[in-house]
Formats: C-alpha cells, structure tokens, sequence
C-alpha cells in the first residue's frame, strides 16, 4: 500500500466518521 | 383512517439506514471494486456520492414528506401532487412501486441463501469444500443448478425461502412502528457489532501464508485505496475522439473510453443501489414523517451510517481478506459477488479459529443487512394498496405477499436461464436510473428550485450549502441524463435485443420481460383505477 493509498484510505475513513458521528450528535440533541 | 408515524426521529433514520445498509455494502461494493480496477473506481465513487447520492437523498426525503401530508405512500400520488395534478406524470411514479416489487422478487432469493448459509457454517455443512471449484459446486447444487454429493435437488434452498419470505411479509405486516422500525432498532446494531468484529478479524490476519508474504491484507487495502488516476483517462481514445468529426455514436463511444465512462456507470449505480435511492423507498418511508419534522439532517445521518458500513465496514472485510488468502490473480479473476460472498469468504474463514463461529457472523450479518432492505422494499407496493383502495394492513401485505410468491417462482426456477439477471437488469440498475431521473426534474424544474429548496429546509435542524441548490437543480438532473444514455447505449440496447443470448436462454428471457411488462401494465391499471374512484362520488370518501 502505497503512502497516497494510506492517506486517501485514512482521510476517507475520517471524513466519513465525522460526518456520522456529528449527524448522529445533532440529531440526538435535537431529537423530537 | 389515520396516518401511521414513526416514533421519532431515531426511528425513521434507523429505518432508512436499515432500507440502505444491505448486500450492496458488504458484497456489491466489494465486487464493484475488483471489477473495476480498485483505486480507479473509488475516485468516481465519491463523485457519484456528492453530486447524485446526496442530493437524491434529499430529493426523495422532501417529496416524501410533502406527498405524505397530502395520504400519499407512493410515487403515483407524489408525483401527481408535485405536478400539479397532472394527469399523466403519475404514470412515472408507477416505476417507483414497479422497481421495489422486482426487486424484492430476487433480492430476498438471495437473502433466503444467507440463511441457509448461516445455518451450514455452525453445522459445518460446507467444511468439505477446500477450494473454489467445490464451493462453487456446493452452491450451484443448493441453487439447484446441479446435483451432487453436497445437495440432491432444491428442497433445502426451497425450505430457507419459505421462511425467509414469511418472515419479511410478517414484519411488513405488523406496520410501521411494530414491525419496520422495531425490527430495525435491534437489527442495525447487531449488524455493526459483527462487522466490526470481522473487520477486526480480518485486519489482524497479517500474512497468513508465510511462502507468500506479498499476500497480505494491507496489499487488498492498497488495491482498494492507491489512487489510480491512469484508469480514468485513455489518453489514445481522446486524441481519437477528437480527431472524429461531428456527433456520431463512434465519436461518443471514443469520448466514453476516453474518460472510462464504464467505470463512471458502475461508480453512479453502485450509488443507487447502495444509498436505496431511485427505488421509491425512501419516499415512501418519509411520507410517515408529520410535516415540520426534519429532512435535511436526518437525509444526512442515513447517508453516512450507510457509508461508514460501506466505505469503512464493507471496504475492509472481503478485499483484505481475499487477498491475504488467495493474491491478487485469484481475486481479481472471481470478482463477482456471488464469488466473494459465497465462495472465497467461507473458504477464508474455514482457516480461521472459531471458524463456524465467523462463518455465521459473516452469513448472519449479510442476511440482517438483506433483511432491513427487503421490508423497505414490500413497504411501497403494501402502502400503496393501503392508500389508495383502503386495504387494512395486513390485507395489503397478503395480496402483496401472493403476487410477489407467485414471482419469486420464475427467479427460483429460472436462475440458470437468466431471470434474475433480467429481474436485476430492469428493477435494480436501468429503473433506478430512470425513476431518479424522473424524480429530480419533477423536483427541481417541475415543483419548481425556490419551492423545492424552502420545502427541503422546514423544520429543518440544519442549513444545507447553498451550492447544492445549483447542483440539484442543473449537476444531478445531467449526470443523470448522461448516466441514463449510456446505460441505454452500453447495456440497454445489447440487452433489449438479446445479443450475447445463448439461443437455449431466449425463450426464458423473453417470458421474463412479459411478465415485468404485465406487472408494470397492472400496476399502471391500479393507478388508473385508483383516481377514476376517487374521482367518482362513491370513492372519494
């Protein structure tokens, strides 16, 4: 695995995460 | 009769989270991937996500809402309610009751081989098969396809539809609340927790054959994640493409090599396929939500739980694996994802510790997933019997539950002549495309981009960029359009015309497309029938 494969792989993975967890925390703070 | 809600706002995202986490993610995504060149195909994938997954996302999430506070489930009525009452743009909508039902014919066929499979890894049913040749053996005799020493006939795979089956039309029938969204509530994490566990599992192999080092789960990420940007440009094909003069078909297939436009199309409908978009169900589960609840927020959550479980789950499970067990070669000459799911996966985890305990992790997670996708595909066709003729619940899921038994027939008896190929070709890829077609010019030229925009925003927890307003209304109507042409250019037209159709296979095909057209034609007749009561004095009560 090449070191751009490592940072495309990890910074997907992040983003993604982010994404989830700030959506699932806002909905859970607004939840109605 | 009042309208059935989900409990909350957890409840519905569950829900369409469940309806987008299903087979897609851990065996189509994979098997996407290997065909289309790994590093290559990820670069499309995102693309396809931020500019079509997104916002049809919101698209159907809207019109969902808005159709639902006018008694509508379905696309027919929707579609009628955004068009102003036109009279002919419900026909549209007919595809998004017509996709789920051919859909949920061979999808939960395939989900009923899961549970079987879930059983055969803790009794060790398919611990004699040591290579690929035997699995596929061992499936193609379950299938039916053959007889061996593994199964004699269809009894087994038979028996495991049965229940399968009678379980989704029992969920669908116990309703929103108690049956889809509790089944969810308990399904999705179950489902998270086992694929972290594998995921765990897998990404801790190392090198597992010490004669072979370059075999090693690092060497099936770097397949998945190196950027290769060489696979998404034919440098030859442009220079011929522009040496062509004017607009003929050879100059547009130069410019279609040119750019790999074949990997673009399976980067674009594995985002459909994934996110649940195009096939109606997501505007049928959000016409439960009341009119102030959120769109906006919640769209957003269900895309990203499903992409954590795709990307990040999905990604690193069978890739890794296959490749530290087996190297590239094999892998990338058994892409498909029968292959992966069914063959190389038990085949790695039968040289694994616990080996039936992970094999029932892996069977048991693909058929959870497949299941909160299957009763989000009944949903539709059962709403709309409930909306629009006043069926009671469970009257709608039995007239739903015979049609759709009466189906799953051809599927199950016509595997090895092509019907679930077609099934999927019709339902699953070209009518996705078209219904999000469809859907996306009724919401941002029809409904109008001002309306559309301020509708998505009520009760809205957060603000959506501006940008994407641009996007909905000119980037995903065009993409889609291109997408649609060359889908009809590429495999539409070879299809249609049964080229590359074995003469023995013919007969099967041609009954199979009858039988969708009569569907369609009576699901369009329901329609028809549907406004002539409500239009007559009697009907309108």
């Amino acid at each position: 695995m090449t070191r751009a494969g490592w940072v495309f792989m990890l910074g997907t993975w992040l983003v993604i995460l982010t994404m989830f967890v700030w959506a699932l925390v806002r909905t859970f703070r607004t939840r109605g | 009769m009042a309208r059935e809600r989900w409990s909350g706002k957890l409840g519905v995202i569950l829900a369409v989270a469940g309806s987008a986490i299903g087979l897609g993610n851990f065996l189509r995504f994979p098997g996407q991937a290997v065909q289309n060149g790994g590093g290559a195909f990820m670069i499309p994938y995102f693309v396809a996500l931020l500019l079509l997954g997104l916002p049809l996302m919101w698209i159907e999430w809207t019109i969902g809402r808005f159709g639902g506070g006018f008694g509508h489930s379905t696309a027919p009525g929707m579609f009628h309610t955004l068009a102003n009452k036109n009279r002919f743009v419900k026909y549209f909508g007919v595809i998004g009751i017509f996709g789920p039902i051919v859909i949920f014919v061979y999808y939960t066929y395939i989900e009923s081989w899961l549970l079987g499979y879930s059983v055969f890894a803790l009794r060790g049913l398919y611990n004699r098969c040591h290579d690929h040749a035997s699995m596929t053996a061992f499936l193609d005799a379950y299938r039916g396809l053959t007889r061996n020493e593994y199964f004699s006939g269809l009894a087994t795979a038979y028996a495991f539809f049965l229940i399968t089956f009678a379980v989704n039309l029992g969920i669908v029938a116990f309703g929103i609340r108690r049956g889809i969204e509790r089944v969810c509530r308990y399904a999705l994490p179950v489902l998270f927790v086992m694929a972290v566990v594998l995921m765990v599992r897998v990404l801790t192999l190392g090198s597992p054959d010490p004669a072979h080092p370059e075999n090693n789960v690092f060497s099936g990420l770097g397949f998945l994640w190196n950027p290769d940007w060489s696979k998404l440009w034919n440098g030859a094909a442009w220079e011929r493409f522009l040496r062509e003069p004017g607009l003929s078909p050879v100059r547009l297939a130069h410019l279609g090599a040119a750019l790999n436009g074949r990997v673009w199309l399976a980067a674009a409908g594995q985002i459909f396929f994934t996110l649940s978009v195009g096939i109606g169900v997501i505007l049928t589960y959000a016409s439960y939500l009341s009119p102030r609840d959120d769109v906006a927020l919640s769209g957003l959550t269900a895309a990203s739980a499903n992409e954590v479980a795709e990307v990040i789950l999905g990604g690193s499970i069978v890739i890794p694996a296959a490749f530290a067990f087996f190297g590239p070669v094999a892998v990338l000459q058994s892409g498909s994802i029968f292959d992966l799911g069914f063959k190389t996966m038990p085949l790695v985890l039968q040289k694994l510790a616990f080996a039936p305990l992970f094999g029932f992790f892996w069977f048991a997670l693909l058929f959870l997933a497949g299941i909160t996708s299957s009763i989000s595909l009944a949903q539709p066709a059962v709403a709309f019997l409930e909306d629009e003729f006043n069926l009671a619940r469970k009257e709608a899921a039995l007239v739903f539950g015979m049609v759709t038994f009466l189906l799953c027939h051809l599927v199950i008896f016509g595997l090895g002549a092509g019907v679930l190929d077609e099934f999927d070709f019709w339902g699953g890829t070209f009518g996705l495309v078209l219904f999000g077609t469809v859907e996306t010019i009724l919401f941002g030229w029809v409904f109008g981009m001002d309306r559309a925009w301020s509708e998505l925003h009520i009760g809205s927890d957060i603000t959506i960029p501006r940008f994407y307003r641009w996007i909905i209304r000119y980037v995903t109507p065009v993409f889609l359009l291109v997408i649609l042409t060359a889908y009809l250019i590429q495999d539409g037209l070879p299809l249609l015309t049964l080229r590359n159709v074995p003469p023995e296979r013919t007969l099967p095909i041609l009954m199979t497309r009858i039988v969708l057209v009569l569907l369609f034609a009576l699901l369009a007749l329901l329609v028809w029938l549907a406004w002539r009561r409500k239009a007559s004095p009697q009907g309108a009560v």
